[in-house]
């Protein structure tokens, strides 16, 4: 077998990410699809012919790193390799029988040839803006996954280069605004063929040989590194438990439970005692508790490792099946990033003892999410807006959390305000921070965000995603609990009343508004020990009142 | 005579060009930065300068002038104290900016906290909406009491940046207007003035840049405006921006941002002279010092232009010369990471202790010791060997290096040059194949101190068959100051369906730009004959939310069949696909204006001779692992146009060193531009 020298090893790798970044660039530029245009909910991978992730664009979501992983699996499983073609694009979303972790979520793969031999494959994920299914953007309300919306197995949309047209039909009849979708799926195919394009140059160049030996080496080298890692924490066993609020549908304070095993480079995670799986959607595959829990090492342990297979070759996941994180056929799964981030804050959780300087205060632990739909009284036309927000960051070891951002499993960008009046007849009356959302602490956590949404000259259709709303993200080491968020309706008299945590399908009239609050963070270290002057800080910018810093600070 | 001259103050060094129209002569001369005070060194040094060269000083007609002074302060954050105003609900927005973190794995990284704290950040009960019409008036009372929390605050400049201002800027000027009345000495940066065009986080925080730059610019050009009209009165001053042109001191003092990214704009206004003195439309660009490197991609002699970028952390949204940069240079450092890979950069060990050759104390394997130790580099040292290099020491920072390898020296040394290549390519990749060029299309024009040493390496990694060497590749940015036009790029957003329906209202637009161009040119006094305009709408499919920049031939509009055509193949060019069917919009309408200076001739000014000239030495080189390779090294200056050398060959001149590899063929142009062509 071919080896590789540390030289060669870089500028290849340097080549791969070259080829990742740039089909992402272009899949994000060419998409209709507001989450991936704006908002870069889409990855670009390259697997091997095991199905290893070899690389993956430097800003794709570690969410996606699952789904990838899971379609590459049930591609393998399905369709032989010498059964593949030159100019096959496999297509797939489903959680249940292709690998994927929630419907929006539309995979592709592509076998990539050189001079007639299979060498890798390059894949892309991108969430559609919907998929089909019983409420508009596919993201709310269902108990089973047909609810959901359009379940595609491993299939093949390309066979040899040839577009399988009827099957694209069939794709597009399903889903809402179709010609968009159908913008979407041109600008994932282009992607893969670009990337395929560009991976040929690069064997060409270097030889298929060499590039096989890279991936082996970049893969066992991050297994090293993370391994080494991880090898630095106090060996022990490390517990933590926390709960999800509900599902929608009756199933309320779901514990999610997890015990770590540190035993030299060895970790291995057991969740048993989560909760069984629920009728709401709020359910994981098994692949997105591992991108979870690969997501939280790396971020506490070394955050520049390269994201790759190695980093799952490292870690080992147990978890009971039939239970939330481990979710059976027909579970229901779409607000499954919520799920996510709860596993991302057990995993911090429990390993803090062992590294206080690197973790935080419980994030705002969630994805809310509000989703808009109606017809434009202008135009006639329907249209689907649907945008995550963000909230508190915890505090940490050095300085405050973040105020009013993306945590954790996601990092997606708001859509502008004027571009939201320019595309929707919806008029957004304010955009800012949470006061005296984020808990205190020596380092206090992040603010949440509120955002009021009022439809104009009609009446909008509203569904919405919240958690934490009825549990708040804890502090560590004496640091406060942060706020909860939750959702309003404001009426024609001014007042509001409290929503739902997961309302669906509830109408908004153009006298009415929409108020979404999300959570703020947990604290860092006693409050007793923050600085005065931080406290200052805290009066003369307004975002904490008079009343909560007597409250906490005394003072 | 009348002599145009181009200062470039950069960290380190202050370059002057100066050129004389009638003679078309011209000389290049470089001393030490004075950071501390630049207006004063930029004076002296010019009156030096002509001192020395024996040019009476009314003698220079006109300065361009690129200035690092906003950049600094920005990454510095030694601005002014800034107040905002917002409408109301919306004072948060600075800070919540794109609601990311610049990091995806990192606990600790935050983008850098606003330069407007939210003590100073007011709100306004005022409403415009997305057709431009006004939902909520900004009445009287709402004003005085926004001018009075300006006041109170203590701020020396006020951002005003309201929702949809940009379509209707009647709330952002009654507000700036009451605020002058009020403050007169307080600096006002309007939205709609300072880029207005939609996506309010964009626009809200290039205009709180503009407006905390504005006292330290003024300032700045203040002084140097007045230092100049005592030593040259009369004297015309240019300042360059980033978008590759010159505006009056005026402008400059209104709009600082502009400046921010000025210095390696003018590399590539440099670099495009040269192109077409060497007759070469496409060229890539690698200017590469001490610890980064700059690429930018021309074609048809001009350089592509991009809106977003970010300064000290901060998005800005202005057209700026796409220029990439990379941690790239002589300085960058080799280091093993966690997982044993070798990796070059982005760190640097700078001019301070610099590499490990230059014996000041740095310890660490750099790219230029490599070329040293590769004989690459003189063992004589640098400038002319006024700068010693001691290859020892760097032999000693690769020996560790090397050991870990488990190779040679040499070889060690190669590989940290292959990486530092591939750095860079993979920095001009994103310029080239991800806006859909082929770099096989272009050729390569290294420049800065270090350019031409890597420049066949990064070359080849591209498949790129030529490279472009100017005559003096340590100045071309002041070279290119002299070379500038003035500049300006005026916007107006209007989302509109490209169809007949909407064809008076795209005419409605494109009048507003015309006038404004029409005011410009007068206010700027430009000539007829000196004056052009450039028509650039941006264009998408409906649903899409990235435009494409679309060029047009004239500022006519044309048939819209036409204008579709030309967006159905910019879209095919950027994404490989396009869709003849789709509704198109168009969602800005940008106009670029230009007045023509004089400018150096672009004919040829060498004379040819021929023969050739004598090796300064004889000395081994390291091209590839085997073994060094006995190599003639050539003064560039006793290269006479005509000239063809084969390689291997080194090239040595005052600011630079050329590497020749083995079977490359090098010709000295009539401009006495080397072009190197590729053995295949």
């Amino acid at each position: 077998m071919t080896t590789v020298d540390p030289i060669t090893l870089e500028i290849v790798h340097n080549g791969l990410r070259s080829i990742t970044d740039e089909a992402f660039i272009a899949l994000m530029k060419s998409a209709y699809s507001t989450n991936i245009k704006e908002r870069r909910d889409h990855s670009v991978t390259i697997c091997d012919l095991a199905g290893r992730l070899i690389a993956q664009a430097e800003n794709s979501l570690p969410i996606h790193l699952a789904s990838m992983l899971g379609l590459m699996e049930k591609v393998l499983e399905k369709v032989p390799l010498a059964d593949m073609r030159e100019g096959d694009i496999f297509v797939a979303n489903d959680p249940h029988v292709a690998g994927g972790t929630h419907l929006p979520d539309v995979n592709m793969a592509m076998p990539v040839f050189v001079g007639g031999r299979l060498l890798a494959f390059v894949c892309n994920i991108a969430h559609h803006a919907d998929i089909g299914g019983m409420v508009p953007g596919s993201m709310a309300g269902g108990t089973e996954i047909y609810q959901e919306g359009l379940r595609i197995p491993v299939i093949r949309l390309f066979r040899a280069g040839v577009l399988q047209d009827d099957i694209l039909d069939l794709l597009l009849l399903n889903v809402r605004v179709p010609m968009e979708r159908r913008g979407d799926y041109f600008a994932q195919v282009a992607a893969c063929r670009l990337g395929e394009r560009r991976l040929v140059e690069l064997a060409e160049t270097w030889s298929p040989a060499t590039l096989d030996a890279v991936f082996d080496e970049v893969v066992a080298r991050t297994e090293r590194r993370m391994r080494d890692a991880i090898g630095r924490i106090a060996p022990g066993i490390y517990t933590f438990a926390d709960v999800m609020d509900d599902d929608g549908f009756g199933a309320h304070d779901i514990p999610i439970r997890c015990r770590i095993e540190i035993d030299g480079g060895r970790f291995h995670i057991d969740f048993t005692g989560s909760g069984a799986q629920v009728a709401g959607n709020i359910n994981l595959k098994l692949s997105g508790t591992v991108a979870a829990v690969a997501y939280a090492l790396k971020a506490l342990l070394d955050p520049d490792v390269p994201n790759n297979h190695g980093v799952l070759q490292a870690i080992e996941v147990a978890v009971p099946e039939g239970t939330i994180l481990n979710a059976r056929f027909p579970a229901a799964v779409a607000a499954r990033a919520n799920t996510c981030q709860r596993v991302i804050d057990v995993v911090l959780g429990a390993l803090a003892p062992a590294l206080p300087d690197r973790a935080v205060g419980a994030a705002n632990g969630a994805n809310t999410t509000a989703v808009f739909s109606g017809t434009n009284p202008a135009t006639g036309a329907d249209y689907l807006y649907l945008e995550t927000l963000g909230g508190g960051f915890g505090g940490r070891a050095t300085k405050d959390g973040k105020d009013g951002v993306q945590v954790h499993i996601t990092n997606t960008s708001n859509l502008p305000v004027e571009a939201i009046e320019m595309e929707y007849p919806l008029l957004v009356e304010s955009y800012g921070l949470v006061e005296d959302s984020g808990g205190a602490g020596q380092h206090r956590g992040g603010l949440g965000l509120r955002r009021v949404v009022r439809p104009l000259g009609h009446t909008a259709v509203f569904s919405g995603q919240g958690e934490r709303f009825a549990h708040r993200p804890w502090g560590i080491f004496g640091g406060e609990p942060g706020a909860c968020g939750r959702f309003l309706l404001r009426k024609a008299d001014g007042t509001t009343s409290p929503l739902p945590p997961k309302p669906s399908s509830m109408p908004v009239t153009s006298d009415q508004a929409l108020v979404v609050e999300t959570p703020g963070a947990g604290g860092y270290g006693e409050p007793s020990r923050r600085l005065a002057s931080d406290v200052e800080g805290d009066r003369r910018q307004g975002k904490f009142s008079a009343a909560y810093l007597e409250q906490n600070y005394r003072r | 005579m009348s002599w145009f001259v181009g200062v470039d103050v950069g960290g380190t060094f202050t370059d002057f060009f100066a050129f004389e129209e009638s003679t078309g002569e011209s000389f290049v001369h470089k001393t030490p930065s004075t950071p501390d005070a630049p207006a004063e060194a930029i004076a002296s040094g010019l009156q030096a300068v002509c001192r020395a060269r024996g040019i009476p000083l009314d003698q220079v007609a006109r300065l361009a002038h690129g200035t690092t002074v906003a950049t600094n302060a920005l990454l510095q954050r030694r601005g002014g104290t800034v107040a905002l105003i917002t409408t109301e609900g919306f004072r948060d927005l600075l800070e919540i900016g794109r609601q990311t973190r610049p990091h995806m794995y990192s606990l600790q990284e935050d983008h850098p906290a606003p330069v407007v704290p939210r003590e100073r950040r007011f709100e306004v009960a005022e409403r415009v909406l997305a057709d431009g019409s006004v939902l909520k008036p900004l009445a009287p009372e709402a004003i005085l009491a926004a001018v009075e929390q300006v006041r109170a605050s203590g701020a020396d400049a006020c951002a005003i940046c309201l929702l949809f201002g940009f379509l209707n800027p009647a709330h952002e000027r009654a507000l700036a207007e009451a605020l002058r009345a009020a403050i007169p000495d307080l600096y006002v940066s309007l939205s709609s003035e300072v880029q207005p065009e939609f996506r309010e986080y964009e626009r809200l925080s290039t205009t709180v840049l503009n407006a905390y730059l504005q006292s330290v610019m003024d300032r700045y050009l203040g002084e140097l405006g007045a230092r100049f009209e005592e030593i040259v009165p009369g004297l015309q001053i240019g300042i360059n921006q980033s978008s590759g042109g010159l505006m009056s001191i005026g402008r400059a003092r209104r709009f600082p941002v502009r400046t921010a990214l000025s210095g390696p704009a003018a590399g590539a206004v440099g670099a495009i002279h040269v192109a077409r003195l060497a007759r070469r439309p496409r060229v890539i660009t690698l200017d590469m010092g001490g610890t980064s490197a700059d690429v930018a991609l021309i074609q048809d002699y001009r350089a592509s232009t991009g809106f977003d970028r970010a300064v000290g952390g901060f998005p800005v949204r202005l057209p700026m010369l796409d220029i990439n940069t990379v941690g790239a240079g002589g300085g960058s450092i080799a280091w093993f990471d966690r997982d044993g890979g070798l990796k070059v950069g982005p760190i640097s060990a700078g001019a301070k202790p610099g590499p490990a050759c230059y014996g000041a104390g740095g310890t660490e394997p750099t790219v230029t010791d490599a070329n040293l130790l590769l004989g690459r580099l003189s063992p004589r040292g640098l400038l002319g060997g006024r700068m010693g290099l001691d290859r020892e020491k760097a032999r000693q920072a690769f020996a560790p290096l090397a050991e870990r390898l488990g190779f040679p020296v040499e070889r060690a040394a190669l590989g940290v040059l292959a990486i530092v290549a591939s750095n860079m390519v993979r920095a001009i990749r994103a310029v080239s194949v991800e806006r859909g060029h082929d770099p096989r299309r272009f050729s390569l024009m290294p420049f800065g101190g270090a350019g031409p040493l890597h420049a066949t390496d990064v070359a080849r990694a591209l498949g790129i068959r030529e490279i472009v060497l100017p005559p003096a590749p340590g100045i071309l940015c002041a070279q290119g100051l002299v070379v500038s036009d003035l500049k300006e790029d005026f916007v107006r957003t209007g989302r509109m369906p490209v169809e007949t329906l909407h064809l008076d209202a795209m005419h409605g637009k494109l009048g507003e730009l015309l006038a404004d161009a029409e005011q410009w040119f007068i206010a700027e006094g430009i000539a007829h004959d000196d004056r052009s305009v450039e028509l650039t709408l941006d264009m998408r499919y409906v649903g899409q939310n990235f435009e494409l920049p679309v060029k047009l031939a004239g500022t006519d509009l044309g048939a819209l069949d036409e204008l579709k055509r030309l967006f159905f193949a910019v879209h095919e060019m950027s994404y490989g696909y396009s869709n003849p069917n789709d509704p198109v919009e168009v969602v800005n309408f940008r106009l670029t204006t230009k007045g023509r200076l004089p400018r150096p001739s672009e004919a040829p000014v060498a004379t040819t001779s021929t023969g050739s000239p004598a090796a300064i030495e004889v000395r081994p080189v390291w091209f590839a692992t085997d073994a060094p390779v006995d190599t003639p090294v050539y003064d560039r200056d006793r290269l006479r146009a005509g000239l063809v050398l084969q390689g291997p060959a080194v090239i040595e001149q005052l600011d630079a060193t050329t590497l020749l590899y083995p079977g490359d063929r090098l010709t000295v142009d009539p401009s006495l531009n080397l072009l190197i062509e590729l053995a295949p």
